[in-house]
């Protein structure tokens, strides 16, 4: 066998292969070193010619130059699909700095979100939340909160009344009402659960005020109450300033200092110390044993502490806003700023 | 309240001054101290001086000529005012003097040219010093005892306290005895445990004794009536100096008489009633309720019809004044009145603040009267009212107190265990403690074999119960050395329907919509926007009885008025593709399930869009909002919460006749969705189209028993297109749910329509649903010979069930 021609294909293959210019070109060239018609390949099928002796050292000369040609072909074709792959990306080039196609995007009301907020602090202590009735009874509004029949917030200047739903005229602890705070919730949980008690209470609530800047015939408020049998003033403050430092910051500071409402005795105004000043922001005390009296709870076994805070001031001040009415404006350029 | 600081030391040596340490200290005791104002001297340069001569201006009859002595000099200096004569002490400005120092452009005073005349300088006015409104006059300093030939040249503002710090003082509604400077001064005299100057009450009764007399027709309505009569007194100005503290804390100088019932009110904290004696018919005075239709012209000329329960003080005439209230305007005190009746009452606090709010006639005394006014001080603020009228008004008080007191309310007990305070308050303060703390406060405190009995003086009408004591402990032990300790509750976990109602809310988020809060009321006019019905339900909402605007009139029946007013406002400042939902009460005249003295307050979702609804940027921009865009969002929400929605098409009010749905969850109606009517849109100031929906939340957050898992195939899906020619009036989920109902042994894993067509050549009353459809078996690949006879029974089960043809079949 004269392996003299295929010595000279084999010597010039590494040129020609790599000269070649693109995948088409390779491929032509693949069968021309070794394909069926190559030379190579007549050459094996010319091997069954040889002497016996003679056909492994001719196969094993054939098989080197066909893996050696194979191999430089594979490390051409790899790098020519490497180079269209390239070409085919760079034209596929874009401005990724052009406006992204954008999901629409939702927002949760700031108002939803404040209170989800000041829920999840109280139960990440253990406190449940409960929500209650807009409308409510006078009994649960005022009486059951130790609020004399004579007391001013009572006042339509103060309080708005609804008309009797079914036409029966109610008077005294029947009448119907907006409620005017979330308090009486209290009096609704405890007569549902016996204590231990631990419960917030977000809702909305209703006074006949005047729109102004901080002002609203209706807004929100978050009611908390904590009864059991060994619950004294140190609870209180010290899980009311839990939640300013959790609400406003590890370095929120508060103050607490005495106060007046019908249902709680002693009764505290807490002030939390907020971009430079001290800001009013809510209002706690001990339970009054009237409170417990109209739930059917015994004041002389039980302890407790209730507190109430205004959302939108809560709100207002952690966000600076100045005017109540963003709130149900529900303008999107406002909603948006608080997802 | 206002409480200067000048006022305040009449009755306590204040330790300080400093209004940031006093804030400190009255907000620890309970009274907030809201703010403070530093009083200075207005003006600058005003020195006493003392009139030489007074003459004739050569060149002017309204003007007159003087000499004025500042005590180094004696100069020329005109005047307009006639009220004095040489030898008069007064306030003179000196050239170089500026007065209104408080205002933005004070005046200087020039020496200059009047009428021919050199003038060097002023005599003021009180007016011009800041001092009250007198202008009639210049201030006379000699004749008002403030200054006499000694004082000349001295700086006139050393003459009065004019520097002093005025606290703004909230004082609430249960401490009515902290409504007057005494009671302020005792609460810090509690604090620093220092003694406190009672008001001078001492009277000299002199001649005849009084021929007034009081009956008291109804004691519970006036437990106590005290008086005293002043006679021969003069009427004029109060005394700069009391005209001066009246100013201080805004009050406006009348009259000595009636300065003094103000004076003392503030001071003690009682409210002071002054009648002309003279006027009185027979000096014969009683006390009675009002009935029904009774008139009575209050001193402010208003002539006020009255109720039965007004408390009235009344003369053999008729009725004189409304008590606590507004005194008459025949009995009132006149420039002519010589004999004066102070008046020191103890009236029913709730019939007081009944009778003021009904009139609107609130003022500082009847403030005090509803909170409740400490009885047995009643005869004492007589007392000192009688001594100061003597005072800045001369006369003399005639003897004989009246004093009408039926039955005497005493200080009361309350006993107080160990155990009372501890377990409110915990170890500190101990009961040793509490005894001393309540001493402080003016409590007779005496030892009990558990605890303490505690006698608690009549100015303290909030103190009752044990738990007021243990305020009071607690109050001035200081909030602020109790321990903090958090309290810790069971369980905080939310309750499956609470979280529920959170995962609405977010996927609603999630979906794009932005939260919105309205208002909880509708108006009439916003019924009429939607042009409900008469019958429709959502007209008959519950009427609030005493709203402040109309458009507050009703308890809301539907979101959607306030959802919808919402969206135009923002599409009216210029957001034009707006989608809000809400999740709140409505409220239902029909009473509730589970208590039926309320009414049934079920919470709604709402949503409302218009505009471009979707992914946004560059080459794309949501698609146009339609019915669509919110049937496929409720369709998210249920699917996401594992609920299954149905629509029925229905014509509804409001709504778009051919765009709107009944919707169903789990098989339950429980609301609506659909494009608004375009008449509708236009009259909420909506252009285009704007797709509404609003359902109830119970049946998405509603217990799920079965929720569990449904087990995925691990074998490749088998997909293919049908295309069905219906009737136009045949609705896809006809189609779709035929498709779904065919036997095809389970392994039909969904069906989704991805095209509607008509015209071409199809017929005008014909359309074409495009669906697509999977089919996938659990335990095997489902090969082309089984689904091509399983495709057969879905066509069969569509055409059987909405007459449809195959379309290219």
């Amino acid at each position: 066998m004269d392996m003299t021609e295929l010595d000279a294909v084999v010597e010039a293959a590494p040129g020609r292969i790599a000269e070649a210019a693109d995948l088409a070109a390779l491929e032509e060239l693949e069968t021309e070193l070794v394909g069926r018609r190559s030379l190579l390949s007549s050459l094996r099928r010319s091997l069954g010619s040889l002497e016996a002796e003679q056909r492994p050292i001719a196969g094993a000369a054939l098989n080197d130059a066909h893996q050696a040609m194979s191999a430089l072909i594979d490390v051409r074709r790899a790098a020519l699909d490497l180079e269209a792959e390239n070409a085919l990306l760079e034209d596929d080039r874009v401005d990724v700095t052009v406006p992204g196609a954008r999901p629409p995007r939702g927002t949760h009301h700031l108002l939803t979100q404040t209170m989800d907020d000041v829920c999840d602090i109280f139960r990440a202590i253990g406190y449940q939340v409960a929500t209650g009735p807009e409308i409510e009874t006078a009994w649960y509004n005022f009486d059951a909160l130790n609020t004399p029949p004579t007391h001013p917030s009572r006042f339509e200047s103060d309080t708005m009344y609804v008309e009797p739903f079914d036409g029966e005229e109610r008077s005294g602890p029947d009448e119907l009402l907006l409620r005017t705070q979330t308090s009486p919730m209290q009096a609704r949980y405890m007569e549902k659960h016996d204590p231990p008690v631990h419960v917030v209470v977000p809702g909305r609530v209703f006074r006949t005020d005047t729109w102004d800047a901080t002002h609203a015939p209706v807004f929100h408020q978050i009611e908390g109450l904590a009864v059991d049998h060994d619950i004294t003033i140190s609870d209180l403050k010290g899980t009311l300033a839990h939640f300013a430092r959790e609400f406003f910051g590890p370095e929120a500071k508060t103050r607490f200092i005495p106060h007046f409402f019908p249902f709680t005795e002693p009764s505290a105004e807490m002030h939390v110390w907020f971009r430079g000043g001290w800001l009013e922001l809510l209002g706690c005390g001990v339970v009054d044993p009237n409170v417990f009296e109209a739930v059917g709870y015994d004041p002389a076994e039980v302890s407790g502490f209730a507190f109430g805070m205004g959302v939108e001031r809560l709100a207002m001040v952690r966000h600076g806003i100045a005017d109540i009415r963003h709130f149900y404006e529900n303008d999107l350029r406002v909603l948006r700023q608080f997802t | 309240m206002k409480v200067p600081l000048n006022w305040l030391s009449d009755f306590i040596d204040l330790p300080t001054r400093d209004p940031e340490v006093l804030d400190e200290i009255l907000g620890s005791l309970g009274h907030e101290v809201e703010g403070w104002e530093t009083l200075r001297p207005t003006f600058e340069g005003v020195v006493v001086g003392k009139v030489e001569e007074v003459g004739a201006h050569p060149n002017a009859d309204k003007v007159r000529f003087c000499r004025v002595n500042d005590g180094t000099s004696t100069l020329d200096v005109v005047c307009g005012a006639w009220n004095f004569e040489a030898g008069a002490v007064i306030a003179y400005a000196t050239v170089g003097a500026r007065l209104g120092t408080d205002d933005a452009e004070p005046f200087e005073i020039s020496a200059r040219e009047i009428r021919g005349v050199m003038s060097n300088g002023m005599i003021c006015s009180a007016r011009e010093l800041g001092l009250g409104d007198d202008h009639e006059g210049i201030l006379v300093l000699d004749e008002l005892g403030l200054a006499g030939d000694a004082d000349v040249g001295r700086d006139f503002s050393e003459l009065l306290p004019f520097d002093d710090v005025v606290l703004d003082v909230s004082i609430t509604p249960n401490r009515p005895d902290c409504m007057s400077i005494h009671g302020v001064a005792r609460e810090l005299a509690a604090y620093w445990q220092i003694p406190i100057t009672l008001p001078d009450v001492d009277v000299a009764p002199e001649g005849p004794p009084t021929d007034a007399r009081v009956e008291i027709l109804d004691p519970e309505a006036n437990p106590r009536f005290t008086g005293m009569e002043v006679d021969g007194v003069a009427m004029g100005p109060a005394p700069l100096w009391m005209q001066f503290r009246l100013l201080s804390v805004g009050q406006r100088p009348i009259s000595n008489v009636v300065d003094v019932s103000n004076y003392v009110m503030l001071e003690m904290g009682h409210p002071i009633h002054t009648y002309d004696q003279d006027t009185i018919s027979d000096g014969r005075l009683a006390i009675r309720r009002a009935e029904d239709g009774e008139r009575l012209t209050t001193l402010d000329g208003v002539e006020r019809t009255l109720v039965a329960g007004d408390i009235l003080v009344t003369d053999p005439s008729g009725p004189i004044g409304l008590a606590g209230v507004m005194g008459g305007s025949t009995t009132e005190v006149s420039e002519t009145t010589t004999r004066v009746l102070v008046e020191a009452a103890h009236w029913d606090p709730p019939s007081i603040m009944r009778t003021s709010h009904r009139l609107g006639l609130r003022s500082e005394a009847s403030a005090r009267f509803e909170r409740g006014v400490d009885p047995n001080l009643s005869h004492l603020a007589t007392q000192r009212t009688a001594r100061l009228i003597v005072e800045t008004a001369g006369g003399v008080v005639r003897p004989g107190l009246i004093d009408e007191y039926p039955t005497h309310i005493d200080p009361w007990a309350v006993d107080i265990t160990a155990r009372d305070v501890s377990r409110l308050l915990g170890p500190e303060p101990t009961l040793e403690d509490s005894d001393g703390l309540l001493r402080r406060l003016g409590f007779e405190v005496a030892g009990t074999p558990d605890g303490l009995r505690v006698t608690v003086p009549t100015h303290r009408p909030d103190v009752t119960r044990p738990a007021d004591l243990v305020e009071e402990i607690a109050r001035l032990h200081g909030y602020e050395n109790f321990p903090d300790h958090v309290r810790r509750g069971e369980n905080g976990a939310l309750t499956p329907a609470q979280a529920k109602e959170r995962s609405v809310r977010r996927i609603l988020v999630g979906a794009g919509l932005a939260e919105a809060q309205t208002l909880s009321f509708v108006g009439q006019a916003d019924l009429d926007l939607l042009r409900l019905p008469d019958g429709d339900a959502r007209r008959i909402g519950i009427r609030v009885i005493n709203p402040l605007r109309e458009e507050e009139g009703t308890m809301r029946t539907t979101i959607l008025p306030g959802l919808l007013k919402a969206v135009a406002y923002n599409t009216a400042r210029g957001t034009s593709d707006v989608a809000l939902f809400e999740v709140g009460r409505v409220f239902i005249p029909a009473a509730d399930s589970t208590d039926i003295r309320i009414p049934h307050q079920p919470v709604k979702v709402a949503c409302a869009a218009v505009g471009m609804f979707g992914a946004d940027g560059l080459d794309i921009h949501g698609r146009p909002t339609d019915v669509h865009t919110v049937t496929g969002i409720l369709e998210m929400l249920t699917a996401a919460l594992g609920r299954t929605m149905t629509l029925s098409a229905a014509e509804l009010p409001a709504l778009h006749p051919g765009r709107a749905a009944e919707v169903s969850i789990d098989g339950k109606p429980c609301g609506i969705v659909g494009e608004l009517h375009p008449a509708v849109a236009r009259d909420f100031g909506l252009e285009g189209r704007v797709a509404v929906a609003e359902i109830d939340l119970e049946p998405l957050i509603a217990d799920q028993p079965d929720w569990s898992f449904d087990d995925v195939s691990a074998y490749p899906p088998a997909r293919f297109d049908l295309a069905f020619v219906v009737d136009a009036s045949t609705p896809a989920a006809a189609v779709l749910e035929a498709a779904r109902a065919a036997d095809v042994g389970g392994v039909l894993e969904s069906v989704d329509m991805f095209d509607e067509f008509t015209g071409g050549s199809l017929g005008d009353d014909q359309k074409s649903i495009a669906v697509r459809l999977v089919l996938r078996a659990f335990d095997r690949t489902l090969t082309d010979e089984e689904v091509g006879p399983l495709r057969t029974v879905i066509i069969e089960s569509v055409v059987a069930a909405t007459g449809a043809a195959l379309r290219g079949g």
